[in-house]
């Protein structure tokens, strides 16, 4: 029988389809980030946000802490650890709050254009009053641990424009500094900041910075250190991890459970065999459709691949049951393909109806579960009408428990109809609590991210040690180009400034502070007297004589220079650790998105109302006031409300497919009332465990409504041939279906990855509902069942 | 018996030792407890600082109020020759100059954060917060006493190698900073009111 079988094209087909299948498997790109779970037209204030996420520097930013031993033995490790990572390679840039080890470069490139950058130059600052003052504030810190600094650059620097920059650059927040590095101020722990060169959506990139980042800590590890690390970027690969491993258990239980459900029902090794065939083509089918319509597939979609087990699986086990029905040897195929396939081709149809409404999706996230469940489910469904068909003729060869478990299944049949009330009863009362209770659709972005609760408390641990608050308020700009953008940023600073001097707002990041537009450079350089000019006012600025005015002749040198020079542009901080706080603040255009400034703000004591920071800002042009956790919840919201469209136009063509076939609308009526039934009882029963709903649930919903469409019209397809009662077989096919569904769902409560649990919760209960509620509310509550084989 | 005779002394000597070993901190945690039963007070300051500017040494002074509260504030205004306040509340080190202000949390700066520490732990007579940052040596009497106050991190020690306290009973009369570079910066104080 298998050498004949080979003879058969759809053999070789589909061979060749699998392998086409597996090497584009095998070749397409994973991931595991949130940005598929990111709208794809968004407002301007998500646009800018996404930006952020997707591919500015906060992605790239890994968050470090050493831990163990004492303070000089972290200090210690610190230094070596920011050494050996900055000569790694794989970092743009390490922070340790080490000030000796900043990089002479960046120090003399400020010193070079001192005059260009520093907010305290214009004409009055180089009058002889001027002169004075910037000399006295300068002199007064001779004597103190800040003299150190100063005393070097005295002579040509002697009004402190160097100081003034570093005050305007470093944060005021920040860590605390013991043994001359970053520390904890609730722990003992050390603290880095590092920048991967690796972007932060680059996973691959990003594992390998964290395994330099270990390789590089390893001498310190075994000198009893231990290391903290986390963010985006960390988290990614965290995730990635954790979604892989994930899908490996649950796929390897999943087979499990099925198989033996399968060697319980056929007593077969063969049809086990074969009922996995369809399975594996939908999994591989669903991957490589979604590789190549998205050029990359999400490691939630694979996950959620596994879950298709379940449902592809209940085609091969329709076919093995259904096809051994009829007495004669080979016709099993035949009369399987002219009384069985037209139900299960029609809850095909329902079901892809479901589903392709979410392919339509704005979210990459969902537009893939969409395309992965549609072509996964078309793909199980050939292989089972056009391979399982040759393969095995007569279905199942085995016969296994089956034959109790379609008595059994008949008796349940027959008994079942008898609870209609109760199930009516409970299908009211549930609806009844739905309008009542107050909405359980509260799921949050966060929700659908596998970061464990553990790994996140890390993160706001090490972001509290650093002053690095994640989420706080933007104001974001957008300008056609870097001059207008730069002119733009400093108008809105303008706004800022005085917040920041009644002490609303501590403080804010602005790129100007080391790239000022063009014209304010101009204006600086003008600013500057010439040397003669400077020479005479000097003389009398300094007539006190604490700094003689001969010896600032370096002083008179270094202005001449910066009148002439020209002035800063990006490009002299490429390659300083300066850069990377340059990109974060000042996004180039690119991809039809225009020039971005972000000025991040920092809070001061009390949040200062977005109200009152878009009035500060009313009137600039392409300016705006961006709150990241409000919009991050907007972003969700319209998730949800689009998805629950999505789903409602899926249910209705599944309707529309349902009423096509069934031609009279007191079937339909029959067919999707255990259907909406199943759905309120589940939405009642998470409800009243309060389970905050969410993007995942939905699509559970709809998985609920595909699947169970199959068993509706099994049972509406019993009650129309009145005159051969349903067989026992057919009941058992139902049956095992079912419970490897339920089965397969139920393995993903049990997962740690929340959106997986949520599709079990949702889908494992909600099928088994559609059963029983099918059964029960059969018409002809003596007729199913009756004729035991 | 002479085994007695030794066990003896050797119960004597064990009786005896914590005794002599706290003989000096003893007069230490006297004047602490002086120090930490007054909770606030206000002062003028005369300071001079020595610079050495290359080949050059100058002489710079200033003068002030200071003003404390227990249990963590600490207030220096410089009125001559130009004005300039530094404040210390908790964590926050606020320094303002002219119309220009800014704030930075003391443990961020921790050469500055020593400096403060000496004279605040000094002021409140906090024993933990001193000890922690520093190696203490009392010398004199509680009637005129100094305490020399040597930063424990050998980092700082290469900013500022000593902070030496003088006072007389529960007032301070002088603290001498001496930079590891060789600066040093005098601050005379005349106590103005004793709530």
């Amino acid at each position: 029988m298998r050498i004949q079988a080979l003879r058969r094209p759809a053999v070789w087909v589909w061979l060749a389809a699998m392998l086409i299948g597996a090497w584009l498997a095998a070749r397409a790109t994973y991931v595991a980030d949130l940005s598929a779970f990111l709208p794809s037209s968004p407002s301007a204030e998500q646009r800018v946000l996404l930006e952020q996420l997707r591919h500015g520097v906060t992605a790239r930013v890994m968050l470090v802490g050493v831990r163990g031993g004492d303070a000089a033995l972290r200090g210690e490790a610190s230094r070596g650890l920011a050494t050996a990572l900055r000569a790694s390679g794989a970092f743009d840039s390490v922070s340790n709050g080490d000030h000796l080890d900043s990089p002479k470069a960046v120090g003399e490139l400020l010193m070079a254009h001192r005059y260009l950058l520093s907010p305290a130059v214009d004409a009055q600052r180089f009058s002889v009053d001027g002169l004075r003052d910037g000399i006295a504030d300068t002199t007064s810190m001779l004597g103190t641990p800040a003299g150190a600094w100063i005393k070097p650059l005295l002579w040509r620097d002697p009004t402190g424009e160097m100081a003034r920059l570093a005050e305007t650059l470093l944060p005021s927040g920040g860590p605390r500094v013991e043994a001359g590095v970053w520390v904890s101020r609730s722990q003992p722990r050390a603290l880095l900041v590092a920048i991967t060169r690796a972007g932060g959506s680059d996973l691959d990139g990003q594992a390998q910075a964290i395994d330099a980042l270990r390789h590089a800590f390893a001498p310190w590890a075994a000198r009893g250190l231990s290391l903290d690390l986390s963010g985006a970027g960390v988290l990614g690969v965290q995730s990635r991890t954790l979604i892989k491993a994930e899908v490996e258990r649950l796929a390897l239980w999943d087979g499990a459970i099925v198989l033996a459900l399968l060697l319980l029902a056929f007593g077969s090794l063969k049809a086990l065999g074969v009922a996995l065939l369809p399975v594996a083509s939908g999994v591989l089918a669903g991957t490589v459709a979604v590789s190549l319509g998205f050029g990359q597939v999400h490691g939630m979609t694979l996950g959620f691949g596994t879950t298709l087990i379940g449902e592809a699986v209940d085609y091969a086990i329709y076919y093995l049951v259904q096809a051994r029905a009829t007495p004669a040897t080979g016709s099993g195929a035949l009369h399987w393909r002219r009384h069985n396939w037209p139900t299960v081709r029609w809850g095909l149809l329902t079901s892809l109806a479901g589903f392709s409404a979410l392919v339509f999706s704005g979210f990459g996230g969902l537009a893939q579960l969409g395309v992965f469940s549609v072509a996964g489910l078309l793909a199980a469904a050939l292989t089972t009408r056009y391979l399982l068909t040759d393969l095995a003729p007569d279905g199942a060869p085995g016969l296994g428990l089956r034959m109790r478990l379609g008595q059994a299944t008949a008796r349940a049949a027959a008994a079942l109809p008898q609870l209609r009330w109760f199930w009516g009863g409970l299908g009211a009362a549930a609806l009844a609590l739905l309008l009542v209770l107050p909405s359980a659709w509260r799921g949050q972005l966060t929700h659908l991210s596998p970061v464990s609760a553990q790994a996140l408390t890390l993160d706001a641990s090490l972001r509290a040690d650093l002053g690095a608050a994640e989420l706080g308020t933007l104001v974001a700009i957008e300008a056609p180009d870097e001059a207008t953008a730069l002119q733009r940023a400093e108008q809105a600073s303008a706004r800022l400034d005085p917040l920041v001097a009644a002490g609303l707002l501590a403080g804010y990041e602005s790129p100007t502070r080391l790239l000022p537009s063009a014209a304010t450079q101009a204006a600086r350089q003008a600013a500057l007297p010439d040397a003669d000019t400077l020479r005479a006012r000097l003389k009398q600025a300094t007539a006190d004589g604490l700094l003689p005015a001969d010896r600032l002749e370096p002083f008179i040198a270094d202005v001449q220079a910066q009148r002439q020079a020209k002035p800063v542009t990006r490009a002299d901080y490429d390659g300083t650790p300066l850069a990377t706080a340059l990109q974060a603040q000042l996004l180039p255009a690119a991809g039809g998105r225009p020039w971005t400034v972000l000025l991040s703000l920092r809070a001061g004591t009390q949040a200062l109302p977005a109200a009152r920071l878009r009035d500060a800002m009313q009137g600039l042009p392409d300016t705006r006031v961006v709150e990241i956790q409000p919009e991050l919840d907007a972003l969700y919201a319209r998730y949800l409300r689009e998805a629950f469209w999505q789903s409602a136009l899926g249910a209705l063509a599944v309707l529309l497919i349902l009423y096509a076939g069934l031609r009279s609308l007191r079937r339909l009526w029959r067919v999707a009332l255990p259907l909406a039934a199943s759905v309120v009882l589940v939405l009642a029963g998470l409800t009243l465990a309060g389970v905050a709903l969410g993007v995942l649930h939905l699509v559970g919903l709809l998985l609920v409504v595909a699947v169970g469409s199959n068993y509706a019209l099994f049972f509406d397809q019993l009650a129309q041939q009145e005159a051969q009662a349903a067989d026992a077989e057919t009941l058992a096919s139902l049956l095992l279906a079912n419970l490897t569904i339920v089965a397969s769902f139920a393995l993903l409560c049990t997962s740690s990855v929340p959106l997986l649990v949520a599709l079990g919760e949702v889908v494992a209960p909600g099928t088994l509902l559609c059963l029983l509620l099918s059964a029960s509310w059969a018409r002809r509550p003596g007729g199913v069942g009756q004729s035991a084989p | 018996m002479r085994l007695e005779l030794r066990r003896r002394a050797l119960c004597l000597l064990l009786v005896l030792a914590p005794l002599a070993a706290s003989a000096a901190p003893a007069d230490l945690g006297g004047l602490l407890t002086l120090l930490a039963g007054v909770k606030s007070g206000e002062a003028t300051f005369t300071e001079t600082r020595q610079v050495t500017l290359q080949d050059m040494t100058r002489t710079l002074e200033s003068s002030g109020r200071l003003s404390f509260a227990a249990p963590d504030t600490f207030v220096r205004e410089t009125l001559k020759p130009r004005r300039e306040r530094l404040a210390v509340a908790g964590n926050t080190l606020t320094m303002s100059q002219g119309s220009r202000s800014r704030s930075v949390p003391l443990d961020t700066v921790p050469e500055a954060q020593v400096l403060v520490e000496a004279v605040r732990g000094t002021l409140t007579g906090n024993r933990e917060l001193l000890d922690r940052h520093f190696t203490l040596q009392f010398s004199g009497s509680l009637d005129q006493w100094t305490l020399e106050l040597v930063p424990r991190e050998p980092r700082l020690r290469e900013q500022v190698a000593r902070v030496t306290v003088s006072g007389v009973r529960a007032a301070l009369t002088e603290v001498q900073v001496q930079l590891a570079g060789g600066d040093r910066s005098t601050m005379k104080i005349v106590e103005s009111r004793v709530p």
